[in-house]
C-alpha cells in the first residue's frame, strides 16, 4: 500500500515538473526579441542584396499564416500541450518548412543517443571502477597513478580536448576524418565503417573527460565509505578484501553514482554542441542551437520537451530502483 | 591489474594503427567515395536544413548547398566580370513593346533535362503560371500576381509575359542580379504531375544545368554531385557555348563535393591538408596562416591587400532615422563622418585592404566605381555645401579627401600608378574634421560640456549595434567607429547581436546606429537598389518594414524613386536620374560607407588551378553564386 501511495505522489510530480518545463519553454521563446519570418526574409535579402517592397510584405503575409504564428498565443498554447506534449507532434519546424521538427528530431535524436549513451555508460563503468580501486586500495602505486591521470585530465576544458584529439589525430596524422563523414546509400558494410571511423574522435573526447570526474567522485566515496566502522568489522571478521571492496565499500558507495548516472542518462538527450560543432558530429545539440538562432519556436519546443520527459523519467525510474539496491531505502 | 592495462594498451595500439593503415590505404579518394583527382570540394558555410530537398519551390530548400549553382536554370544568368546579363535559358535579352508591358522572349534551342527531355516554352510558362496559381506555399505568389498578367507560348522556343501595367525592369526580377533568383525553371512533364508542387522534396530532381544529385548526407552536412554525360545539352553547355565560347575540351571535374566544415579552426585545417579546394569568406588573419601552411593557398591577389573588393554588399554605418531627432538630422550625421578617422577605421577592420565606398546606398565595386562614384567627384569638390546657421559653410574641401588612396598606399608601401591605386583603395574617403565634425553636432542641437555632449539638457549617448555571427567586415567596421566616436568623446555603448534579433531589430528600427548593410551595387540602372527608400514605404518604429530599415524620409529621393519605376532601365535618363538620386542621398546622409564588399576567398591549388583571380579575372570569386556554373569548366585537374 506505502508502494502505490508513493507511486502515485511520485508520478504526479513527474507529470508536474514536465508541464511545468514545457509551459516555460513555449513562453520563452516567444518574448525573445527576434521573429522566425523577419529572419527568413532578412536572410534572403541579404542573399539577394535588395527586394521588392511590394514581394517583402506578400512574403511576410503569407509565411506568417504558413508558420501557424497568426493565433493568439493561449490558442498556440494549448494545440501544443494537446498536440506536441500528448502526441510529441510539434508541428512544423520553422527553419526547414514543411518538414515536421519531430521527423528532424528522429534523423538527429539517434546519434545524439548512441554517441553520449555509449559513452556515459562506458565512462560510467571505468570510471567508477578505477574510482573504487583509488578510493579501497588509495595506498596502491597503480591507484595513485589512476587517480593522478584523472585528475590532470579531468579539469581539461573539453573544447581544447577535443580540438588537441581533432589536431593529432585528425589533422597531423590523418588517420580520421576532420568532420564526420557518413555514407549511408553505399552499403551496410560502408555505413557501419564510416560512422565508427566518424565516432571515435567524438567518443574519446567524452570519454576522456567523463571518466575523469566518475573516477574523482567514486574515489571520494569509496575512500569514506572503506573508513567506516562497519568496513573495520568485516575486516576484524577476516573476511577477503575483494568481499569488502564489493559488498561493503561498492554496494554502499554506488547509490550516489547511481542518482548522477541517471541525470546524465537524460542529458544525453541535449546533446553536445561542442562536439557536434568541433567534429561537425550529427545531433540535436546544433539543432537546438539552429533552432534558438532562427527563433524555430516548434524546433526548440520539441528538441527540449524530450529533453525534459527524459531527464524526468530517468530521475523517477531511480528513485523507484533505489529500494533494490539499497534494502535500507523504503517507499515512503 | 598490470595485465590488464597492458592488455587494454595493446589493444588501443592495435586498434589505431587499423584506422591508420585503413585510411592510408584509401590513397587518393574522398571521404565519399570518389577519387580525389575527379572531385572538387567545394565549401558550403552552414550544413543545410533540409537534406535531400532540391525542390526550388518548396520553403526551406538550401539553394547555397549547390543547388543553384550546379542544378538549377534561369532565364538570364550574370556575367560578374562584365557586369552584365546574358540569356541562360532566354537567347538573349527580352523584347519589350513600347510601355513595358509585354516582352517577348526567346529560348535557347538544344537544352535538354537532364532526362533527355528537350527544355521548351512549356517549361517556361508551366513553371510562371505554377507561381502565380499555388496560393498557398510559393513565397513570390502574391508579388508575382501583382506584376505578371500572364504569360503565353508563342511557339516551341518563344514565350510572351504580359505584365499588369508597365514593367521596365523584367530581366532584374526575373534573372539573376547577384547571388542567384528565385524564378527558377522546373521541368513541366515533372512538376505539371505533382498534386502539390509545395511539399515535393524532389530528391532525385530532373535539371537543366550540368550536375545531378548522386548523393547526399541525410543529416545535411554535404552533397555530391555529377556532371552529366551530356553536360553539353545542359544550360552550361548550350548558353556556356554561346555567351563563354565552352566546347567538350572545357569538361568540368566529374564531381563536386560541397560540404559544411563546421568551425573556423576545422576549415582552416582543411583546406591547408587539401581537403577542400573552395572555402567560402575567411577573415584575413585566417589567410594569412593558411598561406604561411600551404603555398598553394591563395586569394583573389597574390599579395596585399588579398581580396576582392568587388561584392555588391558592403559595409558602414546606418542611422535608424524613424527614432527622430537628432537620428534622422542630417547635421548629426555628416558630423558623426567627419569624427572619424578612416584611415584608422580601414587598418582595424582589415588592415587597410579594401576600396573606399563612402557614399550612402550604392557601393564602390569597380563599376560602380566608374559609374558613380568618379562621374560625382566634380559636384562633390566643387558644388556641394553644408550651411551653417552660424554662418559656416563647408564645402567639398572640408568634408571629402580624395588623398586616402594615396596615403594608404604609402603606408601599406604599394607601388602603382593613380589609376591602380584608386581600384584598389578607391577615390577617397569621408575626412577626419573634427572642427566641423563640433560644429555640425552643435547645429543638430548637441550641447559640449566639460564631461561630454549633451541632447535636451540630458546626457547623449550613443547605441552601436552589429551582427555577431557572421560578416566579420561589418562587425569590426562598428567596433573601429565605436573607438573613433568615443575617442571624440561621446557615451558610446556596443552592443553584439545574434541573428536571432538582428534582422527583426533592423525591420522594426530597434537600433540607433548599427552595421546593417544597404549598400551595394551591381548594374548601372540602380532602381531595384533604391526602391526601398520610398519614403512612402515607412511605416513607424517598432512596426515591420517593408522598405528601408532606416526610415530615411526625403521627399525628392522619393520623387525621383517614382519616375525612375517607369522609364527605361538602360536610358540616358534613368542613369542621370541615379546621379541625382546619389546627390540627394549624399547630402542627407542617412548612412556612412566605408568599403566595398571585401571579401577574402581563399583557393586551393594543390589538386585543381585555373579558378578566377585579379591575374584571370573571368568572373568573380564568388562560389556561392548561381553563376559558379560557368565558373566550373575553367577549374581543371592540376597536370
Amino acid at each position: 500500500m506505502k508502494f502505490w501511495k508513493y507511486l502515485g505522489l511520485r508520478l504526479t510530480t513527474w507529470a508536474l515538473t514536465i508541464l511545468i518545463g514545457v509551459t516555460f519553454i513555449f513562453f520563452i521563446p516567444r518574448m525573445f526579441p527576434s521573429d522566425p519570418v523577419e529572419r527568413m526574409i532578412g536572410n534572403m535579402e541579404s542573399l539577394s542584396g535588395s527586394m521588392d517592397p511590394a514581394a517583402k510584405e506578400a512574403m511576410r503575409k503569407s509565411l506568417r499564416i504558413q508558420f501557424g504564428l497568426d493565433g493568439s498565443l493561449w490558442e498556440q498554447y494549448i494545440t501544443f500541450l494537446w498536440r506536441g506534449l500528448l502526441h510529441f507532434d510539434f508541428g512544423p519546424a520553422l527553419m526547414s518548412y514543411p518538414t515536421p521538427a519531430g521527423e528532424i528530431i528522429a534523423r538527429n535524436l539517434p546519434f545524439t543517443v548512441g554517441l553520449s549513451m555509449c559513452t556515459t555508460i562506458v565512462a560510467w563503468c571505468i570510471g567508477n571502477f578505477i574510482g573504487l580501486l583509488a578510493g579501497f586500495r588509495k595506498n596502491k602505486r597503480s591507484s595513485r597513478i589512476l587517480e593522478g591521470i584523472a585528475i590532470c585530465i579531468y579539469p581539461i576544458p573539453y573544447f581544447i580536448l577535443a580540438l588537441v584529439l581533432q589536431i593529432i589525430f585528425a589533422y597531423v596524422l590523418g588517420w580520421f576524418p576532420l568532420q564526420a563523414t557518413i555514407q549511408y546509400n553505399n552499403g551496410t558494410a560502408t555505413f557501419i565503417a564510416t560512422l565508427l571511423k566518424a565516432s571515435v574522435l567524438p567518443a574519446l573526447s567524452i570519454l576522456l573527460l567523463g571518466t575523469g570526474w566518475w573516477i574523482i567522485s567514486m574515489k571520494s566515496l569509496s575512500g569514506t565509505t572503506s573508513e567506516e566502522d562497519f568496513v573495520l568489522y568485516a575486516r576484524y571478521r577476516g573476511l577477503s578484501e575483494g568481499k569488502i571492496g564489493y559488498s561493503y565499500v561498492f554496494r554502499n558507495s554506488i547509490l550516489t553514482q547511481i542518482t548522477a548516472l541517471a541525470m546524465s542518462l537524460g542529458g544525453v538527450f541535449n546533446g553536445s554542441i561542442m562536439t557536434e560543432i568541433i567534429f561537425g558530429y550529427p545531433g540535436v545539440g546544433t539543432l537546438i542551437q539552429g533552432a534558438i538562432m532562427q527563433s524555430d519556436y516548434n524546433m526548440i519546443l520539441g528538441c527540449i520537451t524530450i529533453s525534459i520527459v527524459a531527464i524526468s523519467t530517468c530521475t523517477l525510474i531511480a528513485d523507484l530502483i533505489y529500494p533494490f539496491i539499497d534494502p535500507r531505502i523504503r517507499y515512503s | 591489474m598490470r595485465k590488464t592495462l597492458s592488455l587494454c594498451l595493446a589493444l588501443a595500439m592495435v586498434l589505431t594503427m587499423f584506422v591508420g593503415v585503413t585510411a592510408l590505404a584509401e590513397g587518393e579518394m574522398t571521404a565519399v567515395g570518389t577519387p580525389r583527382s575527379e572531385t572538387l570540394v567545394m565549401e558550403c558555410q552552414s550544413p543545410t536544413d533540409n537534406p535531400g530537398q532540391f525542390n526550388p519551390y518548396m520553403i526551406g530548400s538550401s539553394m547555397g548547398f549547390g543547388v543553384h549553382q550546379l542544378m538549377m536554370s534561369h532565364l538570364w544568368e550574370m556575367d560578374t566580370a562584365a557586369g552584365e546579363q546574358f540569356g541562360e535559358i532566354a537567347d538573349g535579352m527580352p523584347e519589350p513593346n513600347e510601355d513595358f508591358t509585354k516582352f517577348t522572349v526567346k529560348l535557347r534551342q538544344g537544352i535538354k533535362w537532364s532526362d533527355g527531355e528537350d527544355l521548351t516554352a512549356d517549361d517556361v510558362v508551366y513553371t510562371f503560371n505554377m507561381i502565380k496559381t499555388t496560393e498557398k506555399g510559393i513565397s513570390m505568389t502574391a508579388y508575382l500576381n501583382t506584376i505578371l498578367d500572364s504569360v503565353e507560348k508563342i511557339d516551341d522556343y518563344t514565350v510572351q509575359f504580359n505584365m499588369v501595367s508597365s514593367f521596365p525592369r523584367l530581366t532584374q526580377v526575373f534573372g539573376v542580379t547577384i547571388w542567384g533568383n528565385s524564378y527558377r525553371i522546373v521541368p513541366e512533364h515533372i512538376y505539371s504531375k505533382l498534386e502539390d508542387v509545395t511539399q515535393f522534396k524532389d530528391p532525385n530532381p530532373v535539371v537543366a544545368g550540368p550536375y545531378t544529385v548522386k548523393d547526399f548526407d541525410p543529416n545535411g552536412y554535404w552533397v555530391l554531385y555529377e556532371l552529366r554525360e551530356d553536360w553539353m545539352q545542359s544550360t552550361l553547355g548550350v548558353a556556356g557555348a554561346a555567351y563563354y565560347g565552352y566546347t567538350e575540351a572545357d569538361t568540368p571535374a566529374k564531381y563536386v563535393w560541397v560540404r559544411a566544415l563546421g568551425d573556423d579552426t576545422t576549415r582552416q585545417m582543411a583546406m591547408i591538408n587539401n581537403e577542400v579546394d573552395l572555402l567560402c569568406e575567411v577573415t584575413p588573419e585566417m589567410l594569412d596562416y593558411m598561406r604561411s601552411q600551404n603555398d598553394k593557398i591563395a586569394c583573389w591577389y597574390n599579395e596585399f591587400p588579398y581580396a576582392t573588393s568587388d561584392d555588391p554588399c558592403s559595409k558602414g554605418l546606418v542611422f535608424s532615422c524613424g527614432q527622430g531627432e537628432p537620428w534622422n538630422n542630417k547635421y548629426f550625421h555628416w558630423g558623426i563622418a567627419l569624427a572619424m578617422d578612416f584611415d584608422e577605421i580601414s587598418l582595424g577592420i582589415f588592415d587597410g585592404a579594401g576600396r573606399a565606398a563612402a557614399f550612402p546606398i550604392i557601393t564602390a565595386t569597380s563599376s560602380g566605381q566608374e559609374l558613380y562614384y568618379k562621374p560625382l567627384l566634380d559636384w562633390l569638390e566643387n558644388e556641394f555645401t553644408i550651411e551653417l546657421s552660424d554662418g559656416t559653410v563647408l564645402t567639398g574641401a572640408d568634408v571629402w579627401d580624395p588623398e586616402y588612396a594615396f596615403r594608404m598606399a604609402e603606408f601599406k608601401e604599394i607601388e602603382g600608378d593613380e589609376d591602380y591605386l584608386i581600384d584598389m583603395f578607391g577615390v577617397g574617403c569621408w575626412k577626419y574634421n573634427p572642427e566641423a565634425a563640433e560644429k555640425l553636432f552643435i547645429e543638430a542641437g548637441l550641447e559640449k560640456k566639460d564631461d561630454g555632449w549633451y541632447y535636451n539638457g540630458e546626457k547623449f549617448t550613443i547605441e552601436m549595434s552589429y551582427l555577431a555571427d557572421t560578416e566579420a567586415q561589418a562587425g569590426r567596421g562598428v567596433q573601429a567607429a565605436y573607438d573613433q566616436l568615443s575617442k571624440f568623446g561621446f557615451d558610446v555603448t556596443i552592443v553584439s547581436k545574434s541573428s536571432a534579433s538582428w534582422d527583426t531589430d533592423g525591420s522594426t528600427g530597434n537600433f540607433q546606429i548599427a552595421g546593417y548593410w544597404p549598400f551595394n551595387f551591381i548594374t548601372k540602372d540602380i532602381y531595384d537598389k533604391i526602391q526601398g527608400f520610398d519614403a512612402d514605404l515607412i511605416v513607424p518604429v517598432g512596426e515591420r518594414a517593408n522598405g528601408q530599415s532606416c526610415r530615411w524620409d526625403n521627399a525628392e529621393a522619393t520623387e525621383i524613386i517614382h519616375k525612375l519605376a517607369g522609364i527605361d532601365p538602360n536610358s540616358e535618363e534613368a542613369y542621370q536620374l541615379g546621379l541625382e538620386f546619389l546627390k540627394i542621398a549624399i547630402e542627407d546622409l542617412p548612412m556612412i560607407g566605408f568599403h566595398s564588399g571585401v571579401k577574402f576567398v581563399p583557393t586551393n591549388s594543390s589538386i585543381w588551378e585555373g579558378y578566377p583571380s585579379a591575374d584571370n579575372a573571368y568572373n568573380g570569386p564568388w562560389w556561392w553564386w548561381s553563376c559558379f556554373k560557368y565558373i566550373a569548366p575553367r577549374i581543371t585537374l592540376v597536370k
